[in-house]
């Protein structure tokens, strides 16, 4: 897939990560569903508070993306959430989280869904309208309470998490310049959510080789060879991460050295935070990574598609990471519940 | 479809709820919630638009256990006040602490999360909470 | 100016009528009153209430009274400040008549909160703050009190047991109070060990929702017959102030100045000293209020009323005698009725009708009504002549 026009002078100039402190073991998750211990995908996983949603945890990771990028928020142009929980099937998160911010009222906002990936399309429609100088600057949110069917296989994973990008023309001064973005989209259903219904449904083994890694791996081989790129030009590889395999697996079929994935692996401790989910991966790497240096992130959504991006580190990051506090602080503050209150809080219990 | 809450009254309230705006009395320095035409102490005219700041000073605390309409699900819920460096005080939830955890004259943030809903069709309000600080 | 006197009151018990409805009950309250002053003749009505149009989608309650008493025709009105209704009515018949305009009036203070369930009740109480700041997150009046009572006890640091002294003064007097709500004593360990409603709020710190009604005839100098002049009882002042209506906005959130300037004026007015006060009754709708009240008036020292509780100094039989049916704790607070309550019991002290409870040689009792936590406070002079 060869684009009509090349993405140039693009960068992200603010990021930031939110994750709530409630964890649930995969263990007390086990306990009750009697899996064994040598099957479990994650070791523990984000629960959000009854008072978070979406557009609570979007509102505090955005509030960070801005002081990074030290704007006034009134030069911000759109608003684009990417979220599965929406708090509201009909008004877009982006109006509430602008208002929260003191962005707009003259703004683009329409939330976006693409299961996981509906956080890089978020960015993907910000890169366009900054580009096409329809905006200065634009903010892209992937953010999700991710709901899995107790006892189901995903209720292990599924959890809460948001990351917000401010995106606008690049300067030496920026954090990251997207270099490059290719996309593989097609109709797999692999996990999909029908209308009405409260949990979503996914096909088990199909899932892998026809879902995630045929579109991942479609997406980043797209990028290396349509913008010539080889994968030592990369310091830094972040994928979607459902678990804590797919990864790594992924690594290993393209031959990526398995240390250049771990700086960017989250969803061991945090579990999969759906939009949010390779964007932490992006932003734990911003947390740490050098100018000069080149990260390559792949998302990946059930439906399904990937978006990979080339994105090469700016002089500015040094300077902007030290705005807002580091994802760390949230991954470390971890308070631990049991089954029966993650149960209250995500308002699994039918009255 | 009868909602219970009174949805311009709230929509009113939100660059309050949401981000802490206020005015303010260039004269007495008395903080008003919303708009208003004279101070409420002084009755000055000369008012100017302001924000609060994001962190303050826990005063005093508690917790709700016999919840008004509407919060029943959210009991028990600590609520408190903060006080600012300039005197101000506010009325707000505590959040992501347990009522142990806390005690007066540590520091608190503010951060936006749900404050109720109408029920499961009805309008969600959203606004500030304060968290023990951790940024 | 003439003269305004209580000819008489009705009281009804504070508990739950499950079976009289609130049109009943402010004709019960009334008609008593109407009996025991052998008036003839009722110029105006004034009926104090919060909570009917919430509660039982009544408005008018003015007219609803004039209505049920058979009396059309006559001016009524309903008058509302949070549960300071039955006093600010009250003020409002005392300014009628001591203007002239009108010669005699009809004061019901009625609530009937049994119809609500607990959670609705809590809402109205969350209506007595400004409900967009606070009851919209659902801070409720109960947990305002419990934000107080922290900063009370740590800035004077004084231990809980000092204000949760109050409740076992007011049990104690209303042990032998055949209108109050609760009529058994307690100890002060009973109340530390009650369950926490609101830390540090215990249960035995609060008042209980109840219905109730209370009604006063009030007349001019000469409506008063020469045979009622021996045991009349004057009203000599009714003062009301405001406040900012959340504490925390005020300067000092435990100094109750509506109550102070209100207190003030009526003495002033009442021409008479606070040293000649020989009975208060106060709002105490929750223990700190108490304290709040003594210390805000300058009858105890900041963060000593509860040790000047303890020493019996506002016992029934103590220099003060505060709350001598059981106060809002024991006797009751139907929010609306509670500030007729007050004056009622005052008229029955200084009238010699208080039987068991009985202060001797009461000449001059001032009634302390709250709206809220202080946002509206009336005082109310009662003298015996």
């Amino acid at each position: 897939m060869r684009t009509l026009v090349k993405i140039s002078g693009v960068a992200i100039h603010g990021y930031g990560g939110y994750i709530p402190r409630l964890r649930i073991k995969s263990e007390e998750i086990a306990r009750i569903w009697g899996k064994g211990e040598g099957e479990l995908p994650v070791k523990e996983k984000s629960v959000n508070e009854i008072d978070e949603d979406a557009i609570t945890m979007a509102i505090e990771a955005a509030r960070y993306a801005i002081a990074r990028a030290e704007i006034d928020p009134k030069r911000i142009g759109a608003v684009n959430i990417g979220s599965e929980s929406h708090p509201y099937a009909v008004k877009p998160s982006g109006t509430i989280v602008a208002e929260a911010l003191g962005i707009g009222p003259s703004i683009l906002s329409a939330d976006l869904e693409f299961a996981c990936k509906a956080g890089s399309e978020a960015m993907q429609m910000i890169i366009g309208l900054v580009s096409a100088g329809m905006i200065e600057y634009g903010l892209a949110v992937g953010s999700d309470t991710a709901q899995g069917r107790p006892g189901d296989a995903l209720e292990y994973t599924a959890a809460a998490g948001a990351a917000a990008f401010i995106m606008g023309k690049s300067n030496n001064n920026a954090v990251a310049e997207i270099e490059a973005s290719k996309t593989y989209v097609t109709d797999t259903p692999d996990f999909w959510r029908r209308d009405y219904e409260r949990y979503p449904v996914h096909t088990s083994r199909f899932t892998g080789e026809p879902a995630y890694f045929h579109h991942t791996v479609s997406a980043v081989k797209a990028l290396l060879e349509d913008e010539g790129y080889k994968l030592s030009d990369f310091d830094y590889f972040v994928f979607h991460q459902p678990n804590a395999k797919f990864p790594y697996a992924v690594a290993k079929m393209l031959g990526i050295p398995i240390q250049k994935v771990e700086t960017g692996m989250l969803s061991h401790i945090v579990g999969n935070t759906y939009s949010a989910c390779s964007l932490l991966g992006l932003v734990k790497v911003l947390d740490e990574a050098k100018p000069g240096q080149r990260i390559l992130m792949t998302s990946y959504g059930s439906g399904a598609g990937s978006d990979s991006f080339a994105l090469k580190v700016l002089d500015g990051i040094e300077e902007k990471r030290a705005k807002a506090p580091p994802l760390s602080k949230f991954i470390q503050r971890a308070v631990y519940i049991d089954y029966a209150r993650y149960l209250k809080h995500r308002d699994k219990i039918r009255v | 479809m009868m909602f219970r809450f009174k949805v311009p009254q709230h929509w009113r309230a939100k660059q309050f709820r949401y981000r802490l705006a206020v005015y303010k009395c260039e004269n007495c320095g008395t903080v008003h919630r919303g708009p208003v035409i004279i101070c409420r102490k002084c009755r000055s005219t000369r008012l100017r638009q302001s924000e609060l700041p994001r962190a303050g000073r826990l005063l005093s605390y508690t917790v709700v256990r016999q919840a008004p309409v509407g919060f029943e699900e959210n009991a028990p819920y600590i609520v408190g006040v903060v006080e600012f460096e300039d005197g101000t005080r506010l009325l707000t939830q505590l959040t992501d602490c347990e009522s142990e955890d806390l005690r007066t004259g540590m520091e608190v943030e503010a951060v936006v999360r749900k404050i109720a809903q109408d029920g499961p069709s009805g309008l969600i309000i959203y606004g500030y909470k304060f968290r023990p600080k951790i940024t | 100016m003439t003269r305004v006197f209580i000819k008489g009151v009705g009281l009804t018990k504070v508990e739950e009528h499950w079976d009289k409805g609130i049109d009943y009950l402010m004709a019960a309250a009334a008609l008593d009153a109407i009996k025991n002053s052998a008036i003839e003749r009722i110029d105006a009505i004034y009926v104090g209430n919060v909570s009917a149009e919430v509660m039982q989608y009544q408005t008018q309650l003015g007219a609803v009274a004039s209505e049920q008493l058979g009396l059309i025709g006559v001016p009524s009105i309903r008058v509302e400040a949070a549960d300071a209704s039955g006093a600010a009515a009250l003020r409002e018949a005392y300014m009628a008549i001591a203007s002239g305009i009108i010669k005699t009036a009809l004061v019901i203070g009625v609530e009937k909160l049994s119809d609500g369930m607990l959670e609705e009740i809590m809402s109205i109480t969350s209506m007595f703050d400004r409900y967009d700041y606070a009851g919209y997150q659902g801070i409720t009046q109960t947990s305002l009190a419990a934000l107080l009572y922290r900063h009370y006890l740590e800035r004077y640091e004084v231990p809980q047991e000092y204000v949760a002294q109050f409740p076992v003064i007011m049990h104690e007097n209303a042990s032998t109070a055949p209108h109050a709500q609760y009529r058994f004593k307690i100890s002060i360990e009973s109340v530390m060990n009650s369950p926490i409603v609101s830390e540090p709020l215990r249960r035995l710190e609060c008042t209980a929702a109840a219905d109730g009604a209370a009604a006063l005839i009030l007349c001019g100098e000469e409506s008063l017959e020469k045979a009622d002049r021996s045991n009349a009882v004057e009203v000599a002042a009714v003062s009301m102030s405001t406040d900012f209506i959340s504490p925390f906005d005020r300067e000092d959130p435990l100094k109750l100045n509506a109550v102070l300037l209100a207190f003030n004026d009526s003495l002033a007015r009442a021409k008479i000293n606070r040293r000649d006060v020989n009975i208060i009754e106060l709002h105490d709708s929750f223990s700190i209020l108490a304290a709040l009240i003594l210390e805000s008036i300058g009858y105890s020292q900041e963060g000593r009323a509860g040790i000047d509780a303890k020493s019996g100094r506002y016992s029934l039989n103590g220099g003060l005698p505060i709350n001598t049916f059981g106060g809002l704790k024991a006797r009751g607070h139907p929010f609306g009725a509670t500030g007729i309550y007050q004056v009622a019991e005052l008229y029955l002290q200084l009238a010699g009708l208080a039987g068991k409870n009985q202060v001797d040689n009461a000449k001059i009792g001032v009634a302390l009504s709250l709206g809220g936590l202080g946002a509206t406070a009336v005082s109310t002079v009662l003298r015996r002549e």
